[in-house]
């Protein structure tokens, strides 16, 4: 006799690894090596890496400072030295807030216009015909490429890069939201209507919460991207600002302070990620379970 | 998207018949055209289970969102009671082919409250409202799982639920058994008779088993496809049977019943 088919779905033991044991509707299997191993095994081998090359001494200090170097340029960052406090003249955690600051307003402002503005697009045909050019358009452009008409326009201060911010954020996040209104499940949308919704309410109970999942991707996309144009952005008139703090060592020649630098904003950038998957596994977790 | 349409003042407990006059219903795709319903005539009288029957494709999903009225036809009328069909109401329920068709965001309870908060009721009356229902299908003790916690019968009793909470005049049932297992299935077939003699609404049920049809329905219409037609309407003698299921299946006239359509459907 044949054994019976296997009917269920492969959830149990036999789920590929990239399958979660939250989408399997189990607990982490106990005993098993805890999460935060691997980020931490991570950061010792790039740093055992980076400590060896620099030991060995292949190349000058100048152009790859050792650990150490750069542990003594974070110690100058945070502390006052020579009657001055950090670095050009700001401590390290006033460089970081500049930026974050500016990041965080100019991706606010691209959420509250570009959320609404994907579900316009999505949700009425004339206005994405219309519009969404438009907002293709703008995606296409590398930011810096618009970036001295927003300085004559805004001055060189921090509007400006506000502006530059909230121009780059605002298309991924309108873009994504609009799609995931198109990818509204037809079902769901005629649960609503079978059970007496009028179309605000289909949007109010159904397209609204469907959305969520791809309203956070497009601001992962976003606060991603914007990363990337504030550093650049900040080359102009950028103190304080992390990227400007980058910038200003070229001058110096103090590469310690370049690498401080890019490790604080990758670091930065990878919490920021992860404090907004934290925020998708409470309001959007039941995504890509059905 | 349609909006709601006035169909005048349901009369409880009697139910309005069902009426479908010559309706075509044409889809077009990339492929060309295809024709799901061709010349479909047929009355459902009120606060009866008629059950249509027919293999896939037959049109029978089709027939039922026209009867709901997520789709116009392209060509023919469909009423109820003296009122036209021209759009989706809460009168008329449908539980889905598909149950991705809860909303995965939302608790079992909620999922059952939908309709009762689209159309306004204060939450006292929700809450004994939703416990009501819950008690009816058996997931009282799931109320506050998420949907994708169920199991796929309970996601069925769940649109059940769904849907009976805003007590409509007429259930739509879009095969709402048709991915079960033959055992889960059969205890539905037990709910969904009792849920139907308690209620004395009028069942509107999709399947492709004649079984099914025979054990279910007071009223059978078989389907058959391209195009669709209704080839076959018969009355049927065990939809309002009070003995259990089981019984009913070992029943002689009914296994007389079952051979009899199914020949009747061979032949055509
Ligand atoms: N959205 C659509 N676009 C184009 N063609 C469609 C669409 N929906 C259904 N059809 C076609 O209409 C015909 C009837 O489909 P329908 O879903 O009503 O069949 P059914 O009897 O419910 O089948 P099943 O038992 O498999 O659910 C099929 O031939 C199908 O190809
Ligand atoms: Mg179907």
């Amino acid at each position: 006799m044949t054994p019976p088919l296997q009917t269920t779905q492969a959830t149990d033991g036999r789920a590929p690894s990239w399958v979660s044991a939250r989408q399997r509707g189990q607990e982490a299997p106990k005993g098993s090596i805890p999460s935060w191993f691997y980020p931490v095994a991570a950061t010792g081998t790039v740093v055992g890496l980076w400590w060896a090359l620099t030991a060995v001494g292949i190349w000058s200090e100048l152009i790859l400072p050792s650990p150490s170097q750069v542990w003594h340029a974070f110690v100058q960052s945070v502390t006052e030295h020579d009657g001055r406090p950090g670095l050009s003249g700001y401590y390290l955690w006033e460089h970081l807030w500049a930026s974050l600051w500016r990041i965080v307003r100019g991706v606010a402002w691209a959420l509250v216009v570009g959320a609404p503005l994907g579900l316009a697009l999505g949700l009425w045909r004339p206005f994405e015909r219309f519009a969404g050019p438009i907002v293709s358009f703008l995606r296409s452009l590398p930011p810096l490429g618009y970036f001295s008409l927003l300085i004559i326009w805004f001055g060189i201060d921090d509007t400006s890069k506000v502006w530059l911010l909230f121009l780059a954020a605002f298309a991924p996040i309108s873009l994504s939201v609009a799609a995931g209104v198109a990818s509204t499940r037809i079902e769901r949308i005629n649960a609503s209507l079978v059970l007496g919704a009028n179309n605000a309410q289909v949007v109010r109970y159904v397209v609204l919460p469907s959305v969520v999942p791809d309203l956070i991707t497009g601001l992962r996309v976003a606060v991603g991207f914007a990363w990337t144009t504030i550093v650049a952005a900040e080359t102009s008139n950028g103190i304080p600002g992390i990227g400007g703090l980058a910038w200003a060592t070229k001058k110096e020649l103090r590469s310690d302070v370049a690498i401080l630098c890019v490790i604080v904003i990758g670091i930065t950038a990878v919490l920021l990620d992860y404090g907004i998957r934290q925020f998708e596994k409470k309001y959007a977790g039941w995504y890509g379970r059905w | 998207m349609t909006q709601q349409h006035d169909e005048g003042t349901v009369e409880r407990h009697l139910g309005r018949a069902i009426a479908v006059h010559d309706v075509t219903h044409e889809y077009i795709s990339d492929a060309g055209p295809v024709v799901a319903l061709e010349g479909i005539n047929v009355e459902i009288p009120g606060g009866e289970f008629t059950v249509l029957l027919g293999p896939s494709g037959c049109g029978k999903s089709t027939l039922l969102e026209l009867i709901a009225g997520l789709r116009i036809p392209t060509s023919g009328i469909l009423t109820i009671g003296d009122a036209r069909i021209v759009g989706p109401s809460r009168h008329r329920g449908l539980v889905f082919q598909q149950s991705s068709s809860l909303l995965p965001w939302l608790s079992v309870e909620d999922n059952v409250a939908l309709g009762l908060r689209i159309n306004g009721m204060p939450k006292d009356e929700r809450k004994k409202r939703i416990a009501e229902e819950l008690e009816r299908v058996h997931l009282s003790d799931f109320a506050q799982h998420r949907v994708t916690e169920l199991s796929g019968g309970m996601q069925q009793r769940c649109q059940i639920a769904r849907a009976l909470a805003v007590d409509p005049e007429v259930l739509l049932l879009d095969e709402p058994f048709g991915a079960l297992d033959a055992l889960t299935r059969e205890s539905l077939q037990a709910e969904i008779r009792r849920i139907w003699q308690e209620t004395g609404r009028t069942f509107v049920f999709v399947t492709h088993s004649v079984e099914e049809a025979v054990l279910l329905g007071s009223r059978v219409l078989v389907m058959s496809p391209r195009p669709g037609r209704v080839i076959h309407d018969q009355e049927l003698p065990f939809a309002h049977a009070r003995e259990p299921i089981t019984e009913v299946r070992a029943d002689p006239t009914f296994v007389n019943q079952c051979h009899e359509l199914r020949a009747m459907i061979g032949a055509h």
